[in-house]
Formats: structure tokens, C-alpha cells, sequence
């Protein structure tokens, strides 16, 4: 099998080996969860509960109407006992819908799943709805609404289950993958069905090669039970930003994403292993994405760990119950995410949300932090960034307010995979840059249309 | 929640192990092997000439830096990379006032005045060397022939295989001059380095290890050695001179190595690069022809230089590029 890649990116030290053997540990009990109301890419929605409400696991406690929103679950039975803004992961305060577990009364059922949906047999419409109604979103990372994602303007002709986890230090693909190949071939399935798509690929990267057999004995025994769906596995370089979906995209079909365009503009639907799974649980067992899997890792962390729980569990709640040990001491750093891209917080009192990869506790010596220097001109950035930006020159206009150079450059084409910041011998802090500047650009071309009209 | 402060900065977490002090310093490790053969040549002289040029550009960058108050970078090592530079490419009989006055007009003039280290339009070092060029012309153009590590009394006043070129000499005259049998020896001769001239360039051997250590451990990229070596043979070719003669003389493979590739002053993209480095070659090749001097390399470099900011324009084309709508042609009616 060849294996592919695309131009540029970085080797960020991996550090997969803490929890990379650590098979998936499900936490089924918690003494409360904060289910932030708004954990989508997308315009917000509003609760439906109100406090002292009992709400079964399941049960569906915010949402609105537009395109662009999902709804949020209960991930727990129990009592509503608070709504109030909280820290959420992304390092804003969110409203978010504070639920104590209790018990429910005799011969109630805990649990408000959906009746299965068969999604080979169903509408379009219906699984799309489905999905919808499952709550789900992109759980990569961006949150993006995943029933918008499946319902594709444009015909799709390959299906991409994304498996590169690119980011350093996360495992919890890799462990997906071993544990519940059956699960991430079946998703793959139900979204080549659900787009019309003739193939489908399971994108890993080669240093997580191990979970390749698991996968192809999933795809042999799928085979078998529903003959003629072509899916294969597609091995990739180990390469930062290789799980990017325009990286990936590229690296598998040869294809690039045009500039401002989706991943359907070439005929592609990239989603997550986790997100996969995510919508086999919502069609077999009509259960919303109230729990995910995320992988707990970094030096200050004593036990590494891969697990799954219910959307809205704090950190500080699993290192209360005992599930996770910290080395306080050593503790320097908190990320929720990958360390590239991911958010450092100012505590693990933060609950775990549809978005969350990985919660990193990184140690003195692993937080790193540098000054920044005056750049060199080396050029190191240019030959890495993925999007071929030229980030010295982008960070050049930027910093001068230069918004019209920095537009032609491709500010808005970076994807913010801060492979530049990485690489950089000076510590610019380049992508930093260019996420301000991003903004500051958007702002200006939509005060530039209103004055047009 | 703990009272005790967490790191908070936006991502990314992780950085690489590469910093600036750690590529300056690859660069001279580079130059190593070329600074010794030149002691070797010439002796104490050029030993002398290589200390005082380096500790005048670190004295030199400290004090202005500490004269207009600014954070002190001497730590970086970009000033011994100058200082060094800066000897390599003068003859081992400069006085050593002068070697200081270079280094310290190259480490104020052409780099802190423009904003230190990766602000300077021209490379400081040639900088340097153009203006002992320009101020001493006796001195900077006297050479002596290489005379080992012995003291001697007064060194022999010898001419570089450039100079004998350009006053009309044939090439196998030149190669007798150097002691060669044949033009093949004198080749090997001069790849080798036993030949007058400056106390770095002479060992192309040497010098294209240097080069070819930086490439392979990616602290410069081949694009610019590449085209300014290969268009300097070309030029040379074309214009009626010996290519060989062109790429293995003069300090053309060492300003295509360590000159031509500093980073402040070459173009960041690689079409950019590959312009300006033929524009080197070619720029080399019309002064050795036409000029007054016998070499060119360090004007053709600063001329280039001046380009940089243009050639940075040739961006390549970003991820995912979509040409710009045309704008529609007004309809024959309403130019009518």
C-alpha cells in the first residue's frame, strides 16, 4: 500500500506512548454534570428545562430552530439544579445546564434514546433528521453541525473517515480504531449511504499502524455482511497537519479544497472517527451524542488515560472520584484539545464537551514558553505551512495593518494549524497573528458590504 | 479550583527544538573546515584577521545596542557569523585595523541602522567588504601566495588565476603560474584550494562541505546555491570565458553557499530565490567580462540584494487557489 501525504507540515515530538496502549475506560458514574448549552460551530440555542426539572439521559434540553444549531442532551439522569454561565473549554464563559445525577422512581426508565433507525433503508431527509436530533456535531474539534456537513449541495464521490490524528499526544482515534473497528467501518458505511457516495476511505497515519489489522478484519467481516460497499484504508506519512480536512483531502484524492470552498466543491465529505461513531449509536440505538471518548495525557498527568464519558463531566470531578491522578506540583499547563490547536484553560474544573479530544496536563518541563524574537527570514514557515501562505510575509502585512496584502496572501484560506508558530526559530507567534487578523479582516469586509448597499 | 496559575497562551503548545543561537551557530561550525585550510595557507596573519573581525562585530553589536538601549543580542550569535564572513572574504594581508573598521561599519552600518538581525536589506559581511573595497583598494587587492603556517618576512605579492585572466593571460600561462602541469592539474589544484586569494573561498572542497552540511541538516535550501553556481558556468560558457575556470575561482561557490543564501537578504519564495540567483550568476559573469575588477561576486550579491523585496512578491500560489473573476467587459452598447 503506498503511502500518501501532501506538501509541507511539521514533526512535532508525538508523545503517543502514555496512552496509546491504554484501552478505553468508561465512566459511568459522576457526581454531576455542566452541559454547556452552546458547544456547536454555529448560531446559539436556548435551554428547555428550568431548575428542579427532572430530565432522563437522553432527553433533549436545548435547542432552536435554524439551520446551522443541534440540540443538546442530558447525558445523565437527574435533577436540573442549575443554569448559569460557566468556564467553558474555549476559555469563555457559556451557559451551561448543571444536572445531579439521581436515581429514577421505580419502573421509570433512565434513558430518552430515539427508536433505531435503519439508515440503509431509510430517507435521506429522515437520517439527516436523525442526525440532527442525535445532537451531533464534528467531534474533531470544530463542532461543525454534522447534518449540515452530510447534506452536500454538490454530488460526493468519497468518504473520508478521518483517523490521522495528527495531534500530538492524542490516542483516543488510535483506540477507537482497535477497540471498535466494527463501529468506525459501519459509520463510514451509513455516511457513504446517507451523501450517495461510491467509496469510502479510513485515513490513518503510519505510526498507528498497529490498528490497521483490527480495521481490516472489521472491513472483511463488513464485506461479508453487506456486500459491494467499497471502503478501503489509506495509510499516510506521520506529518503535522496531516488530519486537516483540506490535508487529508489532498493527501488521499490528489484534490484541493478551492480557496473559500467546502470539501464538496471536490466531491469530498471528511468525518472523525468519534463522530462516526457517534452516528452509529444514533441510527442502531437511537442514543444522542451525550458521551464521547477523549484521551487524557501529558507528564504532570499520573495516570494517562483513554476514556469515555458523559458530555459535561469536569475533569476535577474524575480527579475527585479518583479516575485521575495529577501531579499538582509538576502541573504547568492545561490544554482541552491537542497541544497545536488545542485551548489552555486556567483550570480542569471544565467540563468535557462534544469537541473534546484530549485533556492535556502538561508538566513544567513540557510547557513550554518563549518571547518572541525578531524574525530571521529563514523561511522555515513558508516551507511548512500546509496551505503554502507564506506566513513571514502574511505576518509582515498583518502587523503593518496591511489587511488588503494579508487578504491576497490568504489570510482567510489559514486553516490555524499553527504548524508556523511551531517551526519558528524566533518563537514568532505567527498564527496568533493571523487568528487576530482573520477577525479583524472579516469585520472589514462585512462593514465594506453594508457600505456597498 | 487550585489558586495556583496555569501557563495561559494561545496555541500551539509544542515548539521546535530549532532556535536562532542554534542555526547561527550551525553556520560556523559550516565554516569551519574553509577558516582552518585558510590558517593553513596563510598562518598567524590570517588567524589574526579572523579574530579581530569577529570580536569587533560582537564589540560592535554590543555597544550600539547598549547605546540606543535595546534588548542585547549578541546571544544569537548572528554578529560572530558576520565577524566571520567578513574575514573569510579578505586577503590574510589586510591590517588588522582595517579587518576591525570593516567588521564594526558592517555590523553598524548595514545591520543595526536598518534594525538588527533579519531587518538588513544588504548582507552585512559583503557590505563590509565593498566598503574596505571602495576605501583601501591597495589593500583589499593585494594577495599573497599561500605560505604555510611558517612567519614569513614579507609575504610574496602574488596574483590571484581572476587577475591573471583579466590582464589578457591564457589559461595554461595561468596554470604555470600556480605550479600546475596541465589545465586538469590546475583544476584539481584550484578544487582543491592551494591558490592565492581570500583567506575563506580558495578550498572549493571545503567550502561546498560547509554548504552541503547546512543544506543537509535544512539550514538552507538549494534553490540559490544551485542557480547562482549553475548560471555563473552558464554565463561564463556563453560569454566566451572558461566555465570552469568561473565556478572554481573567485568566491563565487562561497558566496553561493554562505553569501547568497543569508536569510534577511535572499528572497523568501522559491521562484524569488531562483531569480535571484541566476541574477547573481549573471551579474558575476558581466563584471569578471566587462568590469574593472576581476571579480564580481560581492557587488553581483548586493545588487541582488536590492531585488529581494520584488522577488518576494512571486508568492507561489496558495493552497486551493482560485484565479479572480475577470471583471466582465462592458457591452458594445455602453461603450457605444
Amino acid at each position: 500500500m503506498s503511502i500518501k501525504t501532501f506538501k509541507g507540515g511539521a514533526h512535532p515530538p508525538e508523545r503517543k506512548e502514555r496512552s496509546e496502549e491504554k484501552s478505553i475506560e468508561r465512566v459511568t458514574s459522576v457526581s454531576q454534570v455542566v452541559i454547556p448549552v452552546n458547544q456547536h460551530f454555529g448560531a446559539p440555542i436556548q435551554p428547555l428545562v428550568k431548575v428542579g426539572e427532572y430530565v432522563k439521559a437522553g432527553q433533549k434540553i436545548a435547542d432552536a430552530e435554524g439551520r446551522m444549531t443541534v440540540p443538546v442532551h442530558a447525558s445523565v439522569a437527574g435533577i436540573v439544579k442549575k443554569i448559569e454561565p460557566r468556564l467553558q473549554s474555549n476559555n469563555t464563559e457559556g451557559l451551561c445546564i448543571i444536572i445531579e445525577p439521581k436515581e429514577p422512581e421505580e419502573g421509570e426508565s433512565s434513558t430518552d434514546f430515539m427508536p433505531p433507525l435503519d439508515p440503509f433503508t431509510c430517507s435521506k431527509e429522515e437520517a439527516l433528521a436523525r442526525i440532527r436530533a442525535a445532537g451531533i456535531v464534528g467531534m474533531g474539534g470544530a463542532g461543525f453541525p454534522a447534518h449540515v456537513k452530510l447534506a452536500p449541495s454538490k454530488p460526493i464521490s468519497v468518504v473520508i473517515a478521518n483517523a490521522a490524528e495528527c495531534e500530538p499526544y492524542l490516542t483516543i482515534d488510535a483506540r477507537t480504531l482497535v477497540e471498535m473497528p466494527e463501529k468506525v467501518v459501519e459509520g463510514v458505511a451509513m455516511v457513504m449511504k446517507i451523501v450517495n457516495a461510491p467509496e469510502g476511505v479510513i485515513a490513518i497515519e503510519e505510526n498507528k499502524k498497529f490498528a490497521i489489522p483490527h480495521v481490516e478484519k472489521a472491513l472483511e467481516a463488513f464485506s461479508k455482511a453487506r456486500p459491494g460497499i467499497n471502503i478501503r484504508i489509506q495509510e499516510l506519512k506521520t506529518k503535522y497537519p496531516q488530519g486537516g480536512e483540506k490535508m487529508l483531502i489532498t493527501a488521499i484524492t490528489g484534490r484541493e479544497v478551492p480557496s473559500g470552498g467546502l470539501p464538496m466543491d471536490v466531491g469530498c465529505v471528511v468525518q472523525n472517527v468519534g463522530t462516526l461513531c457517534a452516528i452509529v449509536d444514533a441510527f442502531k440505538e437511537g442514543k444522542p451524542l451525550i458521551e464521547r471518548g477523549f484521551t487524557v495525557t501529558g507528564a504532570a498527568c499520573k495516570t494517562p488515560k483513554n476514556l469515555v464519558a458523559p458530555i459535561g463531566t469536569l475533569v476535577s470531578d474524575l480527579v475527585k472520584a479518583g479516575i485521575l491522578e495529577i501531579d499538582e506540583e509538576n502541573l504547568a499547563r492545561v490544554v482541552f484539545g491537542g497541544p497545536m490547536m488545542g485551548v489552555a484553560v486556567p483550570g480542569y474544573e471544565i467540563p468535557v464537551q462534544k469537541n473534546t479530544s484530549g485533556v492535556l496536563l502538561m508538566s513544567r518541563d513540557e510547557a513550554q514558553y518563549y518571547t518572541e524574537e525578531t524574525c530571521i527570514r529563514c523561511g522555515r514557515c513558508m516551507r511548512a505551512c500546509a496551505c503554502r501562505l507564506s506566513p513571514a510575509l502574511l505576518a509582515v502585512a498583518v502587523e503593518a495593518g496591511d489587511y488588503r496584502e494579508a487578504e491576497k496572501i490568504g489570510l482567510l484560506d489559514c486553516i490555524e494549524c499553527g504548524t508556523c508558530s511551531f517551526v519558528c526559530p524566533a518563537h514568532r507567534q505567527l498564527v496568533q497573528k493571523f487568528r487576530v487578523g482573520k477577525q479583524i479582516l472579516r469585520a472589514l469586509k462585512q462593514k465594506e458590504s453594508q457600505n456597498a448597499r | 479550583m487550585p489558586d495556583k496559575k496555569y501557563l495561559l497562551s494561545s496555541s500551539p503548545h509544542l515548539f521546535s527544538p530549532v532556535d536562532t543561537p542554534r542555526i547561527m551557530l550551525s553556520v560556523v561550525i559550516a565554516l569551519v573546515p574553509a577558516t582552518a585550510y585558510g590558517i593553513y595557507l596563510y598562518g598567524f596573519p590570517a588567524l589574526a584577521v579572523v579574530a579581530t573581525s569577529i570580536v569587533s562585530a560582537v564589540a560592535a553589536e554590543f555597544l550600539f545596542r547598549k547605546l540606543i538601549r535595546q534588548s542585547m543580542t549578541i546571544d544569537d550569535f548572528s554578529a560572530v557569523v558576520t565577524g566571520l564572513l567578513l574575514a573569510l572574504i579578505l586577503p590574510p594581508s589586510t591590517p588588522l585595523w582595517m579587518v576591525a573598521l570593516g567588521s564594526i561599519f558592517a555590523i553598524i552600518v548595514a545591520k543595526e541602522f536598518f534594525g538588527g538581525l533579519g531587518a538588513n536589506p544588504f548582507n552585512p559581511a559583503l557590505i563590509g567588504r565593498a566598503f574596505l573595497l571602495m576605501s583601501f583598494p591597495a589593500a583589499i587587492t593585494s594577495w599573497s601566495m599561500p605560505h604555510g603556517l611558517a612567519l614569513p618576512a614579507d609575504a610574496v605579492s602574488a596574483a590571484t588565476p581572476l587577475n591573471l585572466v583579466k590582464q589578457g593571460n591564457a589559461l595554461a600561462d595561468v596554470a604555470k603560474y600556480f605550479g600546475a602541469s596541465d589545465v586538469g592539474a590546475f583544476y584539481r589544484q584550484l578544487f582543491m584550494g592551494y591558490r592565492s586569494g581570500c583567506i575563506g573561498e580558495s578550498s572549493i572542497l571545503l567550502v561546498a562541505i560547509g554548504g552541503l552540511f547546512l543544506l543537509g541538516i535544512g539550514v538552507i535550501q538549494w534553490v540559490v546555491p544551485v542557480s547562482v553556481i549553475g548560471s555563473t558556468f552558464v554565463f561564463s560558457l556563453l560569454l566566451g570565458m572558461d566555465p570552469m575556470l568561473g565556478v572554481l575561482t573567485g568566491g563565487i561557490v562561497f558566496g553561493a553557499f554562505f553569501m547568497a543564501t543569508d536569510y534577511a537578504t535572499r528572497p523568501l519564495t522559491p521562484l524569488g530565490q531562483a531569480i535571484f540567483g541566476i541574477g547573481i550568476g549573471l551579474i558575476t559573469v558581466l563584471i569578471r567580462k566587462f568590469g574593472g575588477f576581476p571579480e564580481g561576486v560581492t557587488y553581483a550579491i548586493l545588487i541582488m540584494n536590492a531585488f529581494t523585496p520584488f522577488l518576494n512578491k512571486l508568492r507561489v500560489k496558495k493552497y486551493g487557489f482560485v484565479p479572480p473573476p475577470k471583471p466582465a467587459k462592458p457591452s458594445k452598447e455602453a461603450v457605444k
